[in-house]
């Protein structure tokens, strides 16, 4: 085992570290997290409109008129439904902001350049807003990024500031600093839309919605990539790195647009596509944080009577319950520990397997509203599959089983303990 | 004027857990410091302001992309070690700290002036 463990060490972190550094990599993630607060305030709009209690409905029929769900409707129209044009200036501006380059500007261009390739709807010349919600997602970041690049450039290229006559007030002359390259930038893409067409290519975010972003969405929504990702996100939190953040920009990538779908399904009356999406992992796996912790630190207060432990424990619920578990992580510790390796990587996998089968069976219902990840267990499988006591259920169920799986190693992890002392005192 | 010490994470959530605890410490020994935590994510904006940089273990692959920006801006960084961390120890995070300070403080500065009688 230790071989291994080194093996790993020598080579993959590294490497996962280096994708966790990238800097177009760390620019989508930066730019999910700064439209999370919109996202996670449509999949509030949508949770008002469908919580499936009838009792509820009739009252707020009663009271706001048959027609009261027209107002979730317009909070999704600013959130889940715009989420592409969020994110193509929200990636753009972290990326320019990486180059030190100048971001409002370079997040202006990039969502310039996004509409200039957008298509218009069919039936009228007007925004599609097919397009600009999830559906465009991949075309908003390959945007984002190619803009950034190329307007970063050029802001860079001394030859390309126009200059001014003597006695311009240096100010002025900065405000023209970005006049060419930003014209060149929406130029190139402008050609490209023109070419693109005249190839028959009419509509980009359709052709690459059907080549990559469709059967990428597909092919997520197995359960063994759900496998992959659960466990490369442990291995890479057992060696200490924030295995979460380093996959969320392809977790994101790849399951807002699932998720986005069930919601549309959820509000179309239609039964739910798909069953992985990211708050299907945050409510059924992650609880507690990576390695559904929370269920070592019940297994630590039923099996273990070693001080440092139960301390441990104290100090790691609090923070547990909201899904932050450093603490446990880095003081049992967790990292490089051969004792908990085992349980640390396997339970969440079994969980993951079993959340999917019971879904898969439609005893639990898919999810369809994105939680924050702090949500505490039991609340957050509530919520996240659309106010289903199922939902928190199966938390509970989950719970249970990860805390069996933790008992016989931190049984074991305290008798490894107990003789390492005794040698200890033993050559003393 | 007060030194600030910020921390960086993923989401800024489990680094200020130990800047509570850092802060407590900091202001038991009268010394004035001011802690903050901050999400990797946001932590450029602060680059201007603060005095040092302590970044979390589970993030530490972040060290090369910002020690490019702080070199040049000669803000020291560093990373906080696991087990500290772990535990929450504010105390012993606070030394480290001290002790990078003080090594980007002149040589000989305090010295000299204990030296005059």
């Amino acid at each position: 085992m230790s071989k291994v463990i080194e093996f790993l060490e020598k080579y993959f972190v590294p490497v996962a570290g280096k994708i966790g550094a990238q800097r177009h990599l760390v620019a989508i993630r930066d730019g999910f997290v700064a439209i999370m607060p919109l996202i996670i305030a449509g999949s509030l709009a949508v949770l008002i409109n469908n919580i499936p209690i009838d009792a509820y409905q009739n009252f707020m029929a009663r009271i706001f008129g048959e027609g009261w769900t027209t107002f979730g409707g317009y909070i999704w129209n600013g959130s889940f439904a715009v989420m592409s044009l969020l994110i193509v200036f929200s990636v753009s501006y972290n990326l320019a902001k990486y180059y030190k380059s100048d971001p409002m500007a370079a997040g202006v261009v990039a969502f310039a350049c996004l509409m200039t390739i957008m298509e218009s709807a069919e039936e009228a010349w007007a925004i599609p807003y097919t397009w600009t919600g999830a559906l465009g997602l991949f075309v908003s970041l390959i945007v984002a990024l190619v803009a950034t690049e190329i307007f970063v450039r050029l802001l860079g290229n001394k030859r390309l500031i126009i200059k001014m006559p003597e006695g311009v007030p240096p100010a002025v002359a900065k405000s023209f600093a970005a006049l060419l390259p930003a014209l060149i930038t929406i130029v190139i893409f402008g050609l490209f839309k023109v070419i693109t067409v005249a190839l028959g290519m009419i509509n980009i975010h359709q052709l690459i919605y059907d080549v990559i972003q469709a059967p990428l969405t597909e092919m997520a929504n197995t359960l063994s990539s759900a496998v992959v990702i659960v466990f490369l996100t442990h291995l890479l939190w057992f060696f200490g790195l924030h295995g979460a953040n380093i996959v969320e920009p392809l977790v994101q990538t790849m399951y807002l647009p699932a998720l986005e779908a069930n919601m549309a399904a959820l509000s179309a009356g239609v039964s739910l596509p798909y069953i992985v999406t990211k708050p299907f992992l945050d409510a059924f796996v992650y609880m507690g944080g990576a390695g559904t912790s929370i269920a070592l630190i019940v297994a630590i207060y039923i099996a273990s009577k070693r001080k440092q432990y139960r301390s441990l424990a104290n100090l790691s619920v609090a923070p547990g319950v909201f899904n932050i578990n450093e603490p446990i992580i880095f003081g049992l510790p967790i990292v490089l520990n051969p004792a908990f390796i085992i349980p640390f990587i396997i339970a969440p996998i079994i969980l993951t397997i079993f959340s999917f089968l019971v879904t898969a069976a439609g005893i639990v219902p898919r999810t369809v509203a994105m939680i924050p990840w702090t949500t505490p267990p039991i609340i957050g499988g509530f919520l996240a599959t659309g106010g289903s006591v199922m939902g928190a259920l199966l938390q509970i169920v989950n719970l249970l089983i990860a805390i069996l799986i933790y008992l016989p190693f931190v049984a074991l992890a305290g008798r490894i303990e107990e003789k390492r002392q005794a040698e200890i005192e033993i050559d003393t | 004027m007060a030194k600030k010490v910020m921390l960086v994470c993923s989401a800024g959530m489990s680094t200020s857990l130990l800047v509570k605890k850092m802060q407590t410490a900091a202001i038991e020994r009268g010394l004035e410091i001011d802690v903050f935590s901050a999400s990797q994510a946001e932590a450029k904006e602060y680059f201007d302001e603060i005095s040092i940089l302590l970044l979390g273990p589970q993030v530490r692959y972040l060290e090369g992309e910002l020690k490019k920006v702080l070199d040049s801006m000669g803000i020291p960084m560093l990373i906080i070690d696991s087990r500290d961390y772990g535990t929450i120890n504010g105390e012993k995070v606070l030394d480290e700290v001290l002790a990078e300070l003080k090594k980007g403080e002149p040589p000989g500065f305090h010295e000299e002036k204990e030296d005059k009688p």
